[in-house]
């Protein structure tokens, strides 16, 4: 066993490395062949926002050398309409659900964390995407006010790009653990239009590794966990190796679920132990 | 959904076409005309996304895929792999045609190299003793479905755009007639093919209700059982996941 949030009262207590990343099964709804919630130590759902969004109109995906770029608009049901909807799915799942709150209007992550107090005995924490054109002080802020509104633990995912700059103050403004993270935003056409997402596949790779290593050298006391372009045991044992306490996977579950499995199978005898962190091993 | 290992067992040529069997027997026990198939292609993880295909004849060893020539580098790959070669697939994905109880004759209509995904319906239905017409509209002959190809009770009637087979044209006048004679549609084109189809079941039937046509929204997905958003699209009165809810529609869905 391991915990992700080794501060906070409530913990974060997983008991495999590896997690199914944002949107990896949708909301903890939507399961590829082969693949069960106890092949994952937590579940990061897709981000939900505090109103409905409809997303962008297709072509929403495009492939490029090494990955794919998705860009959804944000697509989702809205804060209310999910958690009514999923409560009962979270409840029944036996893997910790983390919620990802997507960002909007100032404030909708701190009013969607405030009204999850009737979720927190099946939501295991909450996902806070940092974007890449924040300042220090807005993403303090922020997390700082969700920090008020939830004791839940917070996972601040950073843009690879700018982890180091913004850990500590994620850090500092309440944040438990921290994700590296979202890949850099790219450009490539599809249907005559251009998709502008984050990097996503096995591309995505050396720009987690970088970050890991970046972040090594701040000696942060926060567990970290890898994410972004992970797509076999080679690159999760490495994201372990360079400090990450966990590894998340997305792309691997949709294009290939049998290979995302056997990760699942494979990776368990290497559960990294935290100093300070309470093992049932004793 | 099932993820498989299948084998290329053979490999028809027509011209630059290529007509892929694969041999797949776990998975061609669960697909139904109109559902896809995400097949793997290249080496490890390049190219990244599976490639969707809608099969062209299904039976109990397996199903067929057809690859026209494209500039697609993963289709490109499926067009080299030798016999013998094992492929990885997810599939079925979504909902396929389902033909409706009571009904005696049915009408299938399609456009282009769509229309090819109609065949393993066209002998569905003819296997179960229905009344089935085929209407395909191509550019020119070399995209049309061979008569051979059929079964012989089935209907054909074929245009091309530039009259190398059938009527000179589209479908269109041909259309009236199949329409009253046809208790059920099933359609498989592009959307502007379906609005024609719409304007042209109401003009000859009053009114398109709901349950008397389907129509393939053919797109590509990413992972097929609906966790990535990829394939939403603006079907059934709101953005939908078409893997989950299609790829078949009722048409009236298709065009709210
Ligand atoms: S292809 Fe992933 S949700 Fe439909």
């Amino acid at each position: 066993m391991l915990n992700l949030a080794p501060r906070n009262k409530l913990g974060l207590v997983i008991d495999s490395p590896l997690l199914a990343g944002s949107g990896a099964v949708g909301y903890g709804d939507a399961w590829p062949p082969g693949l069960r919630p106890e092949d994952f130590g937590a579940i990061i759902t897709a981000p939900v926002s505090a109103a409905p969004r409809k997303g962008r109109p297709q072509p929403r995906l495009t492939e490029i050398p090494g990955g794919f770029l998705l860009d959804t608009g944000g697509h989702n049901p809205g804060f209310r309409r999910l958690a009514a909807s999923q409560i009962r799915t979270w409840r029944r799942l036996p893997t910790p659900v983390i919620l990802a709150l997507a960002g909007g209007e100032p404030g909708d992550r701190a009013w969607m964390a405030a009204h999850l107090e009737p979720l927190e005995d099946v939501i295991a924490g909450v996902e806070l995407s940092v974007s890449e054109d924040v300042n220090l002080g807005e993403t303090a802020a922020f997390i700082a006010a969700v920090r008020r509104a939830t004791p839940l633990p917070i996972l601040a995912r950073l843009p690879v790009t700018r982890a180091t700059y913004l850990a500590r103050t994620a850090i500092v403004a309440g944040a438990d653990a921290l994700i590296v993270g979202t890949p850099p935003p790219a450009s490539y056409p599809a249907s005559q239009t251009l998709i502008e997402a984050p990097l996503s596949g096995p591309a995505a790779f050396p720009f987690t590794l970088r970050a890991l290593s970046l972040l090594a050298e701040l000696d942060l006391d926060s567990p970290i966990i890898a994410a972004g372009g992970v797509y076999s045991l080679d690159d999760a044992l490495l994201c372990l190796e360079m400090g990450a306490s966990a590894v998340a996977i997305r792309g691997l579950v949709w294009r290939d679920p049998a290979a995302a499995r056997r990760l699942a199978i494979n990776i368990r005898p290497f559960m990294p132990e935290m100093e300070g962190v309470e093992s049932d091993e004793g | 959904m099932i993820q498989v290992r299948a084998q290329i067992r053979d490999r028809e040529l027509h011209g630059a076409v290529h007509i892929l069997h694969l041999h797949a027997p776990d998975l061609a026990r669960q697909l139904h005309p109109g559902q896809a198939v995400l097949i793997q292609t290249g080496w490890y993880v390049d190219p990244f996304l599976r490639r969707t295909f809608y099969p062209v004849a299904i039976d109990d060893a397996g199903f067929a895929i057809r690859l026209a020539p494209d500039a697609d580098r993963g289709r490109a790959w499926l067009r080299m792999a030798p016999q013998g070669a094992e492929i990885d697939i997810l599939g079925p994905v979504g909902r396929g045609y389902a033909l409706p109880e009571r009904t005696r004759r049915i009408l299938c209509l399609g456009q282009g190299d769509a229309a090819w995904t109609l065949l393993p319906l066209v002998h569905a239905a003819s296997a179960q003793g229905l009344g089935v017409a085929l209407a395909m509209e191509a550019s020119t002959k070399r995209q049309t479905i061979p008569p051979r190809d059929l079964p012989i009770t089935v209907e054909y009637h074929v245009a091309t755009l530039d009259g190398s087979a059938g009527r000179r044209g589209d479908l269109r006048p041909l259309l009236p007639d199949l329409l009253r004679w046809a208790d059920a549609v099933m359609a498989a084109g592009s959307l502007d093919f379906y609005h024609v189809l719409a304007r042209m079941i109401e003009d000859a039937r009053m009114i398109l209700p709901r349950d008397y046509a389907q129509a393939l929204y053919q797109t590509d997905f990413l992972c097929g059982f609906g966790a990535c958003q990829a394939c939403a699209a603006d079907v059934a009165g709101g953005r939908r996941r078409v893997c989950l809810r299609g790829p078949v529609f009722d048409l009236v869905d298709i065009l709210r």
